[in-house]
Formats: C-alpha cells, sequence, structure tokens
C-alpha cells in the first residue's frame, strides 16, 4: 500500500530554494549533455584565448612604451613639447637648471635619449637606442641587469647592452668591444627585456652618450626630478611648467595616461587589437548563444515537464542564469589556463604577453556577462514553451 | 456523499480562431468526486486529452466553468497557473517525461521542493516513494537506466509527491506491456481508493477499463457516456 506524504501539498518554496532546485537542476542537464557542455565551452574559450592574447600583447606593447617611466625611480618627468612617448627629443639644459632650483624638488637629472648604430664584427649595422644618464645615480640608467653591473657605466667608453640581442649585435659578451656610431666601446654588463617599440636600450654614461649622439652641452631629451619628501606634487609640477614653458610637466599617471592617448588616437594599434578583441568576443557570443538555444530546443520536452508540473518562468529563467554563469565561469578557466600556457611558451625579451591580475578578473566577469546575454535567445525560445506540449 | 473535487460545466474549447476554428470541446460537463477514481475515453481528437489539459491548468477554456476543491480556476490568470498546478495536480504522462539528467530521486525531490519540502526532507521523501512503488534498489538510477515500466512507476511516484490532491493521466500504460501496464493500473486505482486521491486516466486501453469507477466516454468535444 502506498502511504501519503506527510506533508500535504498547502504550499509553495520560498524564493531561495526554488533558486537552488533550478540551479541544481540546471547544472545537472548541464553536465549530462556532453557535446553540447563541449560545443558551448569551446565558444567561451575561444573568446578567452584570442581576447586574452590580443588584449595581452597590446599591453605589452603599452608597456613597452611605459617601461622607461615605470622603472626609473622619478617623480616627475620634463620632456619636449613635441614628446609623445619616451624617445629622442630636444629640450634646453635649462630645464634642468629650473628644476634644481625649484622648490619641493631634491633632485633633478638630464638624460639623453638618442638612436645609434653598432658596427657589426661581419659588416652592416644595428640600431639601438641609446639612454645616457648621470653619474653617480644613474637616474633613468638601466634596470634588470643580467650581467655586469650598473657602475660600469663610470669607466671608460662602456655600454651596457640588451642580453636578448646580443647575438644580433654579433656575439657580445662582457668585455666585447664593438664600434657604436664610430667610437670603440666596451660591454660592461647586460641588461633583460629593456626593448621598446624601437630598437633595443643601450646605456651609457651621460657624457659618453653626449658625444656619441653629437648632442649639444645645451640640449638634454628629458629631465628627471625626484621630489623632496612631503612635496605638494601639484605645486612643484605647476610651478615647473611656470618655470618651463616650451616643456610638457608629467607626473607618471599624467604621462602614461598621455602615451595611451597618444596611442589610441594617433596610432592604429588600439582599433588593431580592439577589433580582434571584439571578433573573439562576438564569435564566442554567437557560439554560446547557439549552442544554449539548441539544448533548450534538445531538451523542450524537459522543459514542457517542468513547466506543467508547476515551474515558472521565473524558475526558468534562474536556471538558465546559474547555465550562463557556470558556463562563463568554466569556460574563463580553461581558456585561462590556455592563455597562460601560451604565455609561457612566447614569452620572450621581444614579446610577452602581459596578463596582469584585473584582465584576469575582468575576462571572467565579461565571461559571465558574455554568456547571460547569450542566453537570451534560449530564454525566449524557453518561455513561448507551453506546458501543454506534455500531452501531445 | 463525497465532495466533488472536480467540477466542470459547460466548458467549450476551441483552437484558432475565424475560418480556421476548430472546436476541441463543445460544452462539457464533467463531474468528479474526491477519491474516485474516472477513466476517460474515446477516440483520438474526440476532446479528452484538451479535456485533461483544462482539468490539469495547462490550458484555459475559452468559456464555461472549472473549479477544482471548489477553487475556481476558470478565470485564474495565466501567472496563477502555475501555483494551482504545485498546489492541485499530479501529473502522470503518457511517456514518463522524466528528467534524464536527475535519479529518480532526484526527479521527485524536485517536485517536492518545489512543493515546499526541504531539500533533505524532500531527498527522504522521494526514497520513500521510490520504495512505496518498488524501486528501493533505484534511487540513484537515472531514467536512461530504468525499463518502461519502472520509469512509468517513477513518474507516479512523482505525481504523487507531496500529495496532491488530484491526480491526471494521460495514456499511462500505452508505452507499457500488459504485465507492467496492470501494475500501473493498480498503483493508480490503489492512491484513489486508499488514499482519496481524485484519479482521472485518459485511456484507449480496454483490459483495464474493468478497475474504474466510472468509465466517461468522450466524442466530438461532448460528453457521450457515464458508465459506473
Amino acid at each position: 500500500m502506498i502511504s501519503p506524504s506527510s506533508h500535504p501539498v498547502n504550499r509553495t518554496a520560498g524564493l531561495l530554494t526554488r533558486f537552488r532546485t533550478m540551479a541544481s537542476v540546471g547544472l545537472r542537464m548541464m553536465f549530462h549533455s556532453k557535446l553540447k557542455l563541449m560545443g558551448t565551452l569551446l565558444g567561451v574559450v575561444f573568446a578567452v584565448v584570442l581576447s586574452n592574447q590580443q588584449l595581452g600583447t597590446f599591453l605589452g606593447l603599452i608597456y613597452k612604451n611605459m617601461m622607461f617611466i615605470r622603472n626609473s625611480n622619478t617623480d616627475v618627468w620634463i620632456i619636449p613639447k613635441s614628446t609623445e612617448v619616451v624617445g629622442p627629443g630636444k629640450l634646453s639644459i635649462s630645464a634642468h637648471y629650473q628644476a634644481l632650483t625649484t622648490p619641493g624638488v631634491e633632485d633633478a637629472q638630464p638624460v639623453l635619449i638618442g638612436g645609434a648604430n653598432v658596427l657589426l664584427p661581419t659588416g652592416g649595422s644595428q640600431q639601438v637606442t641609446l639612454v645616457g644618464t648621470q653619474f653617480p645615480k644613474y637616474v633613468g640608467g638601466p634596470w634588470n641587469i643580467v650581467a655586469g653591473s650598473r657602475e660600469a657605466l663610470s669607466l671608460p667608453d662602456t655600454l651596457i647592452f640588451e642580453d636578448s640581442e646580443r647575438e644580433l649585435l654579433g656575439g657580445l659578451n662582457l668585455g666585447s668591444v664593438r664600434e657604436v656610431n664610430g667610437r670603440r666601446m666596451t660591454v660592461g654588463g647586460f641588461t633583460w627585456g629593456l626593448i621598446p617599440f624601437g630598437p633595443s636600450y643601450a646605456f651609457a654614461d651621460y657624457e659618453v652618450a653626449r658625444e656619441l649622439l653629437k648632442t649639444p652641452r645645451d640640449e638634454v631629451a628629458l629631465v628627471l626630478v625626484k621630489l623632496k619628501p612631503g612635496a605638494n606634487a601639484a605645486a612643484v609640477k605647476m610651478e615647473l611648467a611656470t618655470r618651463v614653458p616650451d616643456a610638457k610637466v608629467f607626473d607618471r599617471r599624467d604621462f602614461e595616461a598621455s602615451i595611451l592617448k597618444f596611442i589610441f588616437t594617433k596610432t592604429a594599434i588600439g582599433i588593431t587589437f580592439g577589433t580582434s578583441t571584439l571578433f573573439g568576443l562576438i564569435v564566442g557570443f554567437v557560439i554560446v548563444s547557439l549552442s544554449m538555444f539548441s539544448s533548450v530546443v534538445d531538451n523542450i520536452r524537459e522543459f514542457g515537464t517542468l513547466k506543467a508540473v508547476g515551474v515558472t518562468n521565473w524558475d526558468l529563467t534562474m536556471l538558465l542564469f546559474v547555465q550562463s554563469v557556470a558556463y562563463g565561469l568554466l569556460g574563463s578557466l580553461v581558456g585561462l589556463a590556455l592563455v597562460s600556457q601560451m604565455a609561457k611558451g612566447i614569452r620572450s625579451a621581444k614579446l610577452a604577453l602581459n596578463l596582469p591580475p584585473w584582465l584576469t578578473l575582468a575576462t571572467v566577469l565579461t565571461m559571465i556577462l558574455m554568456c547571460v546575454f547569450a542566453s537570451s535567445l534560449a530564454l525566449m525560445r524557453l518561455r513561448k514553451v507551453e506546458p501543454a506540449m506534455v500531452f501531445r | 456523499m463525497s465532495s466533488l473535487a472536480i467540477d466542470v460545466r459547460d466548458v467549450k474549447k476551441t483552437y484558432g480562431s475565424g475560418a480556421t476554428a476548430v472546436p476541441a470541446l463543445r460544452g462539457v460537463d464533467f463531474r468528479v468526486s474526491t477519491g474516485e477514481f474516472v477513466m476517460l475515453s474515446g477516440p483520438s481528437g474526440s476532446g479528452k486529452t484538451t479535456l485533461l489539459s483544462i482539468l490539469g491548468c495547462v490550458l484555459t477554456a475559452s468559456s464555461g466553468h472549472v473549479s477544482l476543491l471548489g477553487e475556481d480556476i476558470s478565470r485564474a490568470k495565466e501567472k496563477d497557473l502555475p501555483r494551482l498546478r504545485r498546489s492541485y495536480i499530479g501529473f502522470v504522462f503518457q511517456t514518463h517525461n522524466l528528467i534524464a539528467s536527475l535519479t529518480a530521486q532526484e526527479n521527485i525531490g524536485l517536485l517536492l521542493t518545489m512543493r515546499g519540502f526541504s531539500h533533505r526532507s524532500a531527498a527522504t521523501e522521494a526514497t520513500r516513494l521510490l520504495h512505496e512503488v518498488g524501486l528501493s534498489d533505484k534511487v540513484e538510477t537515472k531514467p536512461g537506466d530504468l525499463s518502461g515500466g519502472q520509469r512509468q512507476r517513477v513518474a507516479i511516484a512523482r505525481a504523487i509527491a507531496g500529495s496532491p490532491p488530484i491526480i491526471l493521466a494521460d495514456e499511462p500504460t500505452a508505452a507499457l506491456d500488459a504485465e507492467n501496464g496492470a501494475k500501473v493500473t493498480e498503483l493508480l486505482r490503489t492512491l484513489a481508493k486508499e488514499q482519496g486521491h481524485t484519479v482521472v486516466v485518459v485511456t484507449h486501453d480496454n483490459r483495464i477499463f474493468h478497475i474504474a469507477d466510472r468509465i466517461v466516454h468522450i466524442e466530438d468535444g461532448l460528453i457521450q457516456e457515464n458508465q459506473s
């Protein structure tokens, strides 16, 4: 004999219970159809890999443009008005003197930057971006030194080169001698990964660089300013701008924003990478959208049954929402793991995918959002399911 | 005298409109007392499934009056229908219509949680119901691994989960062999006779007519015959 339930039907589950129930059913349905699961995840993974590969490369390129700023241990930069990124420029030496006498300034160091030719033993030559910084602090000088030392710059006619360019520069070693802009120079050290947009950085003592670049004594490329502890940075910047009207005065944030603006508005880099990223997201969206829709169509009878037994459209919306979030999370996880392996595989001094934590977080959130929006088509179909279909 | 569980008066249902309108029910009067076991028979297209759909609150009548246990559902709004289904109706479908990705226990538990059980008590109650229908060893089995008869028994356990007062079954034996068909029908009769559920079964299967309290014949959208 069948005995009745001890809890006859007289009430409905609360919203939280219904959500939990629908979440559980949604996830079970999702994992039941392995092929559909793979298809939908493929869409998310595709979007994650393509967008992260493109954005990572883009951020890597941005970093190349900003690495000098981030590693020069400086508070304020004075650069020529026409200069958009860190590079060669002409600024009167008076900017240096003005900075030194500005209240709130602890120190100011001039820096020279210019292109130099390295003559190769086999003939021909290679370009480097020569940076000249002042003894003894060498502010703006080499970082990421993997062989030799920064102090080597104080030795006569000594340069520090980029380690990853050693072969390109004719098999350089510590102590190797190369003719740079017509003058014999000795290798005093190597840095790693210091390759901006253009040729790799090579570092020299300020005076050596001035002679190699044939820069007049009254010219500098930029001036790096260190503020006194507790100094009002905004006030010092304003004062410097007044004193050196033919230059731009930036703190780190200003300078980076200016470079970003330049890259986005004056080059095609932003559009190129932005388009590819958008393409990845659109393709991912379409795949996820179609997969989820087809999954609903495949299980239409089950959804009809759920409706027939009293499940509401709100409940089914929650079911799809949970599935979307799960697809977004899982796909992000797989995609980010792939991207991370890819980044390791292609990492070099010349090209490095820059994948900061915020990009990882943004990827996960974007993928969840993408999946939630992509489920709209499935949801529209689901809402139209007639419970009466179960009797047909 | 038993109280009325189902009271249908002059119900009409027309599909479509204008020149393409198809009348499915043309003024049906149908009453079922609490605890009664009624079979609804008739040829294909006679309107019996339409009537069952209206009783199950998955379809609304074009006109007429329908009440379940005294609650008038004729004028219920679309948004109220799921609540009415949860409150009053247990369904047994021609094909079991179980959720393939859920185990037997979870298929029943799903209904129970929607009917206000906690997840834990739903699991316990679902296991008990499976035991009652002779499937104690199939608690963790998914529908794909059950025989046709076993699936239909799980579907019956799901239909009575939470003790809805009215059980509606649409051709519950159509996909079963004679032995399993008899078991399922007996199970439905037990629900009516021993637990007081009101059971309405739509069927063509004249092998099972003899166990009904009453057989209602419907043809061309009208009740033709009421046999006790």
